[in-house]
């Protein structure tokens, strides 16, 4: 770091508040970036355009905007633990917690935690389905000869399933 | 259900959010984000590109299994299945609230079942219990030189629908149910053919004739009418949609 503790001590209580304030803005915008997101496109609750597209490019600059907040608060704490006292150094360290937790998070899918995703998809053959019941629901397709079928009942929990049908990729969804 | 390729670039979607009770994917490769129900890229690198839709059938299984004896079910995973919906779960959903405005003056309630078509670009929807009590509706879609003579139909399981184009080399043709056949069987006024639930003509004049299918989407309506706000519904008693001049 650039700051010596001659200049720390030269800009006086000033700088430290000045310092201070700059460590607290750094976690609550990382904070806020990473949790706006989940509550803006949160399940049954109306979502507008606008909010929708906020919260694609907060999730989209988050996992890097993490990464720098928690840099900048390093350097920031380097510079405050010179000359700092123990409540001060404290906090520093339970500042540290939220903005680990939201770093992390940033790269997280917790839709994915919810509803697990289904990346090596297996089949059995119609006739030995005993998992479905005559009355379940199927989403069907038939692609170059290939039927498949899949079961509304497990759809409506994975959502997505990436496959490949008669040679096709596709992507089933529901 | 979609292709999962866009312009030769094969993507990998995965489940990302959820914008007015319709779910959001993400694609493993660009990051954008895309709507479930309309293949549309809403936001990133390929905004404004669109899925290609592989049309598909909503079936009772009991019904795909009989048409498809060489088939394959997806199986499900262990690790989870004791998250999967119940069997009532359609009763269960129906409860649910909806939070987009709902129109006063509108003739279906949000959470109805409607098979929606769009044929022509023209949007209709047809209401489970419409279908329910008539099996079978005939309509025609466009207006003069470009009419598309259609017709629904609903499974004798009351759950699986389909819909044909009902112009067979030209000629069209008006289907009924046959009645006291299950599986359900069809037949046409014109030549008495038998046709069988998937548009295929199994006896009769037309024999080994294929109805062209038009992809129905069961959806709640509160859903479809937010992708397609210009639908005819098909209202129980009415004559069959004309679509508007």
């Amino acid at each position: 770091m650039k700051t010596t503790p001659s200049e720390t001590s030269n800009s006086g209580k000033s700088g430290r508040w000045k310092l201070w304030l700059s460590l607290l803005l750094v976690v609550a915008a990382a904070v806020a970036m990473v949790a706006i997101p989940v509550f803006v496109i949160m399940p049954f609750k109306a979502q507008t355009v606008a909010g929708v597209e906020w919260s694609y490019r907060l999730r989209r600059l988050s996992p890097l905007a993490t990464v720098v907040a928690t840099i900048l608060f390093l350097a920031l704490c380097v510079m405050l633990w010179r000359g700092g006292r123990w409540p001060g150094r404290l906090a520093m360290v339970a500042l540290l917690a939220p903005l680990l937790a939201v770093t992390w998070f940033a790269r997280q899918n917790h839709f994915e935690w919810m509803f697990n995703p289904l990346p090596n998809a297996d089949y059995a053959r119609a006739g030995e389905a005993g998992f479905v019941a005559d009355s379940d629901m199927v989403m069907a397709i038939e692609i170059n000869g290939d039927a498949v079928a899949f079961p509304v009942r497990e759809m409506a929990y994975h959502h997505v399933v990436n496959d490949v049908v008669g040679g096709k990729p596709i992507t089933a969804t529901y | 259900m979609w292709e999962s390729e866009v312009e030769g670039k094969r993507l990998t979607f995965h489940l990302a959010g959820i914008n007015n009770q319709n779910f959001i994917m993400r694609d493993e490769e660009t990051g954008t984000w895309w709507q479930q129900v309309s293949g549309e890229a809403m936001h990133g690198p390929l905004k404004g590109k669109k899925l290609t839709r592989v049309d598909n059938d909503e079936l009772t299984f009991a019904l795909w299994k009989r048409e498809n004896r060489q088939g394959r079910v997806l199986k499900p995973d262990e690790r989870v299945k004791q998250n999967y919906e119940a069997a009532d779960w359609e009763a269960q959903y129906a409860k649910f609230r909806v939070v987009t405005p709902v129109d006063r003056n509108d003739k279906l309630s949000p959470r109805t079942l409607i098979a929606g078509l769009v044929v022509n670009g023209r949007a209709l929807a047809y209401p489970l219990p419409a279908l329910e009590k008539q099996r079978l509706i005939l309509g025609a879609v466009g207006s003069g030189g470009g009419v598309t003579p259609i017709f629904i139909v609903l499974g004798d399981d009351n759950k699986s629908v389909r819909a044909f184009e009902r112009a067979v080399d030209g000629r069209t043709l008006e289907f009924y149910v046959k009645p006291g056949t299950s599986p359900i069987q069809l037949t046409d006024a014109e030549t008495a053919t038998t046709w069988d639930f998937n548009g295929k003509a199994v006896s009769g004049p037309l024999a080994g004739k294929q109805l062209k299918k038009i992809f129905a989407l069961k959806d709640y309506w509160f859903d479809w009418k937010i992708y397609h706000p210009d639908t005819t519904v098909y209202t129980l008693g009415e004559s069959p949609p004309q679509s508007k001049p």
